[in-house]
């Protein structure tokens, strides 16, 4: 079988951890894709792509210190992986090799 | 920490997302989730947070978050079920009969347990699909007299504009009449239907759809008729009815209306069936003669603003009334419309059961019933344990706990309740209509969700009632012991097993008593003498030409061949009018008497053979008819008058005075007294012709009557009632009792039987090698039948004497609602107690004898 391809939310929370970089958790996750993109995610949603991704290893993740606040639960921490990157940017260079292959005159209207 | 509770998430979302996350998810979103929880409560305050921490748990609850049931776990389940299910099921196959036996004994039980069921959810159903059923009562009036106080609906119409005007409690009223027949023309068809007189609101206080008019305004005028659409079809085949016009008569008068309206048909769930319905205003103004506070011709039901107004609305509305009538041994009172139909029984003044008492009664058959299958279950299945203990011990042995042992009985005991319900569905489904001629119902099998709720958790609590004893008792046993061949576990629970056949042949024999007890009293009730003739007797109303040529009319009817004797009359079985407005010499304030009243022309009393104590009828022989007044018995006893021939009396319509004095006769059924009652002699007043028909020649002369009244009234429809068909109707609730509880009765005697012909085969094989011993050593045949049915026979007979003892009791209480009764005599209980015998014994010898003939080399030999 070939190569994972990265699915359009999949793709879009891969990069908010990478933009989080270190800081990224459940909650500043849906957070930040929320004030970024005006979409609202849901915890269900989220956590189902973030296991899957992690299942992948593109990401890994790791419990952080407890704290008083959220009822004494620790937060899961998420960074990319190296595979995670190397993903990542794939795809972004797939698009703009796509992105120069249109001609000028299909984008002018 | 959050510092207060009632910041938090609701604990039950919360649980639920504890129990179905993956253990290794759990913390951290978890922790996600309180800290998004805490985030919204400042934002957005709790309420909404509290939603949308619901919402957010719910959208976790997928098949990537759900922990995975435990490998080993699973596995184990299954396969423990799949085991149990074989079990089971070589078990049924293996004792075909014991299966069977309990198989057509829970299959009958459930069956008649669904028939009462639909049946008691109709009563119960019944006129409570009116929308403001909870607030919608009926105004009730009590009247006290001498001989106690009696319950009726009816009330002074003039009360109506008076609830209106002022009593704030109550929102809407409404005033109508009961249902009559009446008969209606269009052209020069005619036909008789039954039709009320109702006020404006009753269509906003009733909820009787209008398919076409207005609900508001289409009886506010006094030429408007409703009609429901069975008579639109009826009176205008295809064609809109609206604006078309309807004669309607009612004996000496007649009205043209115009239809303003298509009501819908009245549903079964009505107590109350008409087809259609003219203007109170009419018949109020046009239609009541004495239209004063002392005359009870309306009904009157009104809707309350808020139920805890009730006393409150009551005492305002009995005061108006007695403010305007000055009347002391009156009051009104309100019940709930709805609770009219089940609780519609009077003593006294107070509410003392009715239909409930039937809805009652077939529940607690129905649970004996159902009782009687269970216990069958019990006995079979611990009778039958002994074969079953190896399997036991050495399921124990290898590990089996009791309760997975008491899982797997009670799972085979489940497994056949829901074999039984889906067969019984199938017979309530052939049943029906058969039940539903009985009632006269229109019950149908409809699987909603009630239904399927109720029968499910029947399947549960027979399964659980007929399971639990015998998982109990065999997941009790000890492996060891088993094994050994120590405990025999027949003989510890003889005395259990005895016991209960006790009861199921006790509930048997008291329901033999009951149907004995039933329908002798019904017999006798319709065949005592109630004081008038009333076989072959035929009645029709008045109409048309026959009003007023009356005499003409019964002069030709009575040369009809086959007609012994004619007279215009206004005798009803039940009574029509009864009235308080009679004063005598001597009459104190207290002496309150209703007497029944009835209007005649001459000979009526003859021809009902009603006995004259003294004077005279009636008689074209005499020209003061008119101010004469005959009673009966009980009214001159009442009125304490001595020699009462000749003495005045002042009736509301002038002085009369006595003539004659008659027998006591039953005006009603025969739960009711004698009550008094006068006749007065008033041709032209009375509603019907009646006619004594001789024997045999019914029909013919019928249509002889019908070809004479068709001549007079060429535009009217004939529709001759008999005298003793409406007698009968009076008692139709309890022959429909009488009829269904012969066929409950007998089920029940054949299920109890099902269970002694199964414990008896038990004990007789189990015997076999005994009975062949003693057989080898010379014992007789009879002497074995007479060992193996002497120990069966103590037992019903032990059963039989409780349950006649039981049963006299209930039978003597029953009795007493009847102020005329059998005497309960001692042959009722023998019949009974031979009947219950004599069926047990057939049932068990045909076992013990077949035992006892069996040749005993065949059954020793098996070693």
């Amino acid at each position: 079988m070939g190569k994972y391809h990265l699915g359009e939310f999949e793709e879009i929370v891969l990069l908010t951890v990478a933009i989080l970089h270190g800081e990224a958790y459940g909650v500043s996750i849906i957070d930040e894709i929320e004030s970024r993109l005006k979409r609202s995610v849901s915890i269900g949603a989220l956590q189902t792509v973030l296991r899957r991704l992690e299942d992948k290893g593109y990401l890994a993740s790791e419990f952080g210190q407890a704290t008083k606040i959220r009822g004494g639960k620790r937060k899961r921490y998420f960074t990319v992986t190296s595979l995670g990157k190397s993903t990542l940017r794939e795809a972004k260079e797939q698009r703009v090799s796509m992105w120069n292959a249109i001609p000028e005159i299909s984008l002018n209207d | 920490m959050r510092s207060h509770d009632n910041n938090a998430p609701s604990k039950f979302w919360l649980s639920f997302f504890r129990w179905f996350c993956r253990a290794e998810y759990k913390e951290d979103i978890e922790g996600d989730l309180l800290e998004r929880f805490d985030l919204r409560v400042d934002k957005q305050g709790v309420k909404i947070a509290r939603k949308l921490f619901a919402k957010d748990v719910l959208r976790l609850f997928r098949p990537s978050m759900i922990r995975k049931i435990e490998g080993n776990q699973q596995l184990n389940y299954y396969d423990m079920f799949k085991h149990n299910l074989i079990i089971n099921i070589r078990n049924f196959r293996r004792h075909k009969s014991s299966f069977l036996i309990n198989l057509i004994g829970l299959t009958s039980g459930l069956t008649c347990v669904m028939l009462i069921y639909l049946w008691v959810n109709d009563e119960l159903s019944v006129d409570k699909f009116h929308e403001n059923q909870e607030e919608l009562y009926q105004v009730m009036s009590n009247h006290s007299d001498a001989s106690g106080i009696s319950t009726l609906r009816g009330v002074p119409g003039l009360l109506l504009d008076e609830i209106e005007a002022s009593v704030p409690e109550v929102a809407l009223a409404t005033a109508y009449t009961d249902i009559h027949e009446y008969t209606l023309s269009v052209g020069d068809r005619s036909l008789k239907t039954d039709g009320r007189f109702a006020s404006a609101h009753y269509l906003e206080v009733f909820t009787y759809p209008l398919i076409e008019g207005n609900a508001a305004t289409a009886l506010s005028d006094n030429s408007s008729i409703l009609i429901t659409q069975s008579l639109s079809d009826k009176l205008f085949p295809d064609q809109n009815a609206i604006g078309k016009t309807i004669k309607w008569h009612f004996w000496n008068s007649s009205k043209d209306f115009i239809v303003k309206g298509i009501l819908e048909n009245t549903t079964k769930h009505s107590s109350e069936h008409f087809e259609f319905m003219l203007p109170w205003n009419y018949y109020h103004d046009e239609l009541i003669t004495f239209k004063n506070w002392g005359n009870y011709y309306g009904r009157i039901s009104l809707l309350l603003n808020n139920n805890h107004n009730k006393d409150a609305a009551i005492s305002k509305i009995d005061q108006l009334f007695k403010s305007n009538s000055k009347e002391e041994n009156v009051a009104l009172f309100l019940t709930l419309y709805a609770d009219q139909y089940l609780y519609g029984k009077y003593k006294n003044g107070k509410q003392m059961g009715g239909r409930i008492e039937s809805v009652q009664l077939f529940s607690i058959i129905a649970i004996f019933i159902l009782v009687i299958a269970c216990i069958n279950f019990i006995n079979l299945s611990t009778a039958k344990a002994s074969h079953r203990t190896k399997e036991i011990g050495v399921k124990k042995s290898l590990g089996a706990t009791r309760g997975s042992l008491t899982i797997q009985y009670l799972m085979e005991s489940m497994l056949l309740t829901l074999i039984a319900l889906l067969i019984s569905f199938l017979a309530v489904w052939l049943l029906l209509p058969q039940f539903n001629f009985i009632t006269q119902k229109q019950l149908a099998l409809t699987f909603d969700w009630s239904l399927i709720k109720a029968s499910f958790s029947i399947v549960l609590a027979v399964g659980l009632i007929a399971g639990s004893y015998p998982a109990l008792y065999l997941s009790k046993l000890k492996a060891l012991d088993i094994l050994k061949g120590k405990q025999s576990p027949r003989e510890g629970k003889a005395f259990g097993r005895k016991f209960l056949v006790v009861i199921q042949f006790s509930i048997s024999t008291i329901l033999i008593v009951g149907v004995l007890v039933i329908v002798k009293q019904m017999e006798f009730v319709k065949n005592q003498n109630i004081g008038y003739d009333r076989d072959n007797i035929v009645y029709f109303e008045r109409e048309g030409q026959i009003l007023t040529q009356y005499e003409a009319f019964l002069k030709e009817l009575r040369n009809v061949p086959g007609v012994d004797k004619a007279a215009v009359s206004g005798f009803m079985v039940g009574g029509m009018n009864a009235t308080g407005g009679v004063s005598w010499e001597g009459k104190t304030p207290e002496d309150q008497i209703q007497f029944f009243e009835f209007n005649t022309g001459t000979n009526l009393l003859g021809l009902l053979d009603i006995a004259l104590l003294e004077g005279r009828d009636f008689s074209n022989e005499y020209s003061n008819n008119t101010e004469g007044v005959i009673f009966n018995e009980t009214a001159i006893k009442a009125m304490g008058i001595k020699d009462p021939i000749g003495k005045t009396i002042t009736h509301y319509t002038g002085p009369r005075q006595i003539i004659g004095v008659v027998k006591d006769f039953n005006i009603g059924s025969m739960h009711r007294q004698i009550e008094p009652t006068l006749f007065l002699y008033q041709p032209s007043e009375t509603h019907f012709i009646m006619a004594k028909i001789k024997k045999g020649t019914e029909a013919a002369t019928l249509q002889k009557i019908e070809q004479l009244y068709e001549k007079f009234n060429p535009d009217f429809p004939f529709k001759a009632q008999f005298v003793d068909q409406d007698y009968q109707a009076l008692y139709i609730s309890e022959e429909r009792v009488a009829e269904l509880s012969k066929y409950f009765a007998g089920l029940a005697i054949v299920i109890s039987c099902l269970g002694l012909f199964g414990l008896t085969a038990f004990t007789t094989e189990s015997r076999r090698k005994e009975i062949s011993i003693r057989k080898v050593l010379g014992s007789s045949i009879w002497g074995i039948a007479k060992l193996l049915t002497g120990q069966f026979s103590l037992l019903v007979l032990l059963s039989i004497a409780i349950g006649l003892l039981i049963s006299y009791f209930m039978a003597d209480s029953w009795l007493n609602d009847f102020a005329y009764q059998i005497k309960l005599s001692w042959w009722f209980f023998a019949v009974a107690g031979v009947i219950a015998f004599a069926i047990s014994w057939f049932t068990i010898s045909i076992q013990t004898f077949k035992a006892a003939r069996v040749n005993p080399a065949q059954s020793l030999r098996s070693e």
